[in-house]
């Protein structure tokens, strides 16, 4: 029983992590129909920025997201304002290999700067765990983690549907003629938004290198889960990411710890596309570009 | 459409040039080191997989992010049946085209129900599963330490061909490719494929098919690619699950149909030629930026020639237009 415990809880605390690093991709993909496929190579760039921040400054990781994040905003802004833009109402899969393009440029840039080598991102306390209940523990770092994952994307969330900028975004995404003739600058939007993907994304970066290792090599994988969680929750919703990171954390968990070999991995893909094709809209989804006329 | 209208004077043409290709890829090999011969290999293997794309992509609109499945399990039904069961290598190859094909069939059924961008990521489901599946078959497939297909001695049920031999193997295969997409272009079932992709409804309401034709040319797609990973697997000898089912060579497929213009016969050939070997001569005299250099020119080519090459230079005969800004007003915000 404990054992089954132990990996719920690991399962939802990587769950709140997950949430974070995909739901910048989610936004992107849902309010703009552009699949970023550099959303891996933004999570490790954002992983190198904590790095960086807490091996020459000695600033705590925690902290080194906050000064990450503004620093992957404007990054992203720049890329779709001057780059995405260019190319944004062309089929789904041109803006699909323009991304594939800047991720081998970034995943390649930081090869060369940081090298192939796996790293870390040490702090005193994040390996430390809690025992909760008999035989089940809490790891402290993973546990802060899910914390500022679940916090951010519920802010997020908070800041999509309360806040003037964060309408304007969904105006856009449901109709964007529609927005731009309610004097809505789709084009500032769009780099809006790509910014707020870009620097979600970095702070997942700084987060996931507290927990683990990574290299420029995790960010293809990091871009596949992304994919899933996203496509899970349904697209360009928050909560939907959020939704979408608990699932799969839990079946990776849980997978994990029943079933032999990697077959986890598997099961979350067999769960993928069984919910494609039954809700293809996502678990909490509605059908957000796909019903939307092009103007 | 305007090739039903024409008039057939110079419909050898195409023939005649293809012939000429294909007899002047065996002069070629004649004229070539071991390691360049190496490399037009992997290029005729990229046009076969191109073309395997084009189909499903270009032709019908249904852009498959998954197409690695069937390059994999082509791969490793045909590494599986020379090393477990001993079968020769040419009864491996026509079983993992068929599979391939009936596994294109299989799925698509149910994935092809789906529009747009969510078929594109169920089949990327579907190929990063099957990868999984066969990483956790360990008893059949090796696992994830991968296969040895024999290819020496008396434990081999066919010879390793060398590298003269696979370069014929893949000449052959990448003109069959050519070949079947020029003949599936021209005929009824291509003009079906055509107008799935301009307008599903309506060309249901035609009378097309949609679902068969729709399975059909994916399911051809599979076979294609499931040649191609069988010749590869043979070629590599050792083969392990996360090599066979790279997205990368997804994403390459996709790279050189749409650079070089997709829903063409001729444009995913001059894509993958131009892009395999621009990459080869980058990686041998650049390596470090290799990749970089190669990401530069993806995103410079997506932005000044989203419809491809071949759509550019026919845009461009036709009407006179050769600004390279037409497709950056055309599609910019």
């Amino acid at each position: 029983m404990s054992q089954f415990l132990q990996a719920t809880l690991y399962g939802v605390l990587q769950g709140g992590l997950f949430a974070l690093i995909a739901v910048g991709f989610s936004l992107v993909w849902g309010v703009m129909n552009v699949i970023n496929i550099a959303q891996g190579a933004f999570v490790v760039l954002g992983a190198y920025l904590g790095w960086g921040l807490a091996t020459y400054a000695g600033i705590d990781p925690f902290l080194g997201m906050l000064v990450a994040a503004p620093v992957m905003f404007a990054l992203g802004y720049a890329l779709q304002r001057f780059l995405i833009n260019l190319v944004v109402n062309a089929p789904v899969f041109i803006t699909l290999l323009l991304t594939f393009g800047l991720d081998l440029m970034l995943t390649q840039a930081m090869n060369i700067a940081f090298t192939a080598n796996y790293r870390a991102i040490p702090t005193s306390y994040a390996s430390r765990g809690v025992e909760v209940l008999p035989d089940v523990f809490l790891p402290l770092g993973r546990f802060l983690t899910f914390g500022v994952g679940v916090g951010v994307t519920l802010l997020l969330a908070w800041v999509m549907s309360r806040t003037r900028t964060g309408l304007s975004i969904s105006a856009t995404g449901m109709d964007r003629g529609a927005a731009r003739l309610m004097g809505i600058n789709a084009r500032h939007v769009y780099g809006l938004v790509f910014g707020l993907g870009a620097a979600t994304a970095g702070m997942a970066g700084a987060m996931y290198g507290t927990v683990g290792t990574f290299s420029p090599a995790d960010a293809a994988h990091l871009t596949l889960i992304s994919f899933v969680i996203a496509v899970l929750g349904g697209l360009g919703n928050p909560y939907g990411a959020l939704i979408g990171g608990l699932v799969l954390g839990l079946i990776e968990a849980w997978g994990g710890q029943y079933l032999p070999g990697s077959w986890e991995n598997a099961l979350a893909f067999g769960v993928f596309v069984v919910v494609l094709l039954l809700r293809p809209q996502g678990l909490v989804g509605r059908s957000y570009y796909a019903a939307r006329l092009e103007v | 459409m305007t090739s039903v209208l024409a008039s057939s004077r110079r419909a050898w043409l195409p023939w005649a040039v293809g012939v000429l290709v294909l007899a002047a890829g065996f002069g070629l090999q004649t004229q070539l080191y071991t390691d360049q011969e190496r490399v037009v290999t992997a290029v005729l293997m990229y046009v076969v997989l191109a073309q395997s794309w084009n189909l499903i992509g270009g032709y019908t609109g249904y852009a498959s992010f998954g197409q690695v499945a069937f390059f994999g399990l082509g791969g490793y039904v045909t590494g599986v049946l020379m090393w477990q069961l001993r079968l020769p290598f040419w009864w491996a190859l026509a079983a993992s085209g068929l599979l391939a094909a009936g596994f294109g069939a299989l799925i698509g059924l149910p994935l092809l129900r789906l529009k747009g961008h969510y078929f594109a990521i169920a089949a990327l489901g579907v190929a990063e599963g099957t990868r999984e599946v066969i990483t956790n078959l360990t008893s059949v497939t090796g696992g994830g330490g991968g296969l040895t297909v024999p290819t020496f001695g008396a434990d081999a049920p066919t010879a390793y061909l060398g590298n003269d031999g696979f370069y014929v193997f893949f000449l052959l295969l990448a003109a069959f490719a050519v070949l079947t997409v020029t003949l599936v272009a021209r005929s009824r079932f291509g003009f079906g494929l055509r107008a799935i992709n301009q307008d599903e409804d309506a060309a249901a309401a035609m009378g097309v098919p949609t679902t068969r034709v729709k399975v059909a040319a994916f399911s051809l797609s599979g076979l294609l690619a499931g040649l191609a990973g069988s010749g590869y697997a043979f070629q590599a000898v050792n083969i392990y699950p996360g090599p066979m089912f790279d997205v990368q060579i997804t994403v390459l497929m996709v790279v050189m149909v749409v650079i070089g213009g997709s829903g063409t016969v001729l444009g995913p050939v001059l894509g993958a030629v131009g892009l395999q070997l621009l990459s080869e001569w980058l990686r041998a005299n650049y390596t470090t930026y290799h990749t970089f250099i190669l990401g530069t020119i993806i995103v410079i080519a997506v932005v000044l020639f989203p419809g491809g090459l071949v759509t550019y230079v026919r845009g461009g005969l036709r009407t006179g237009q050769w600004s390279l800004l037409t497709s950056i007003r055309r599609y910019r915000l």
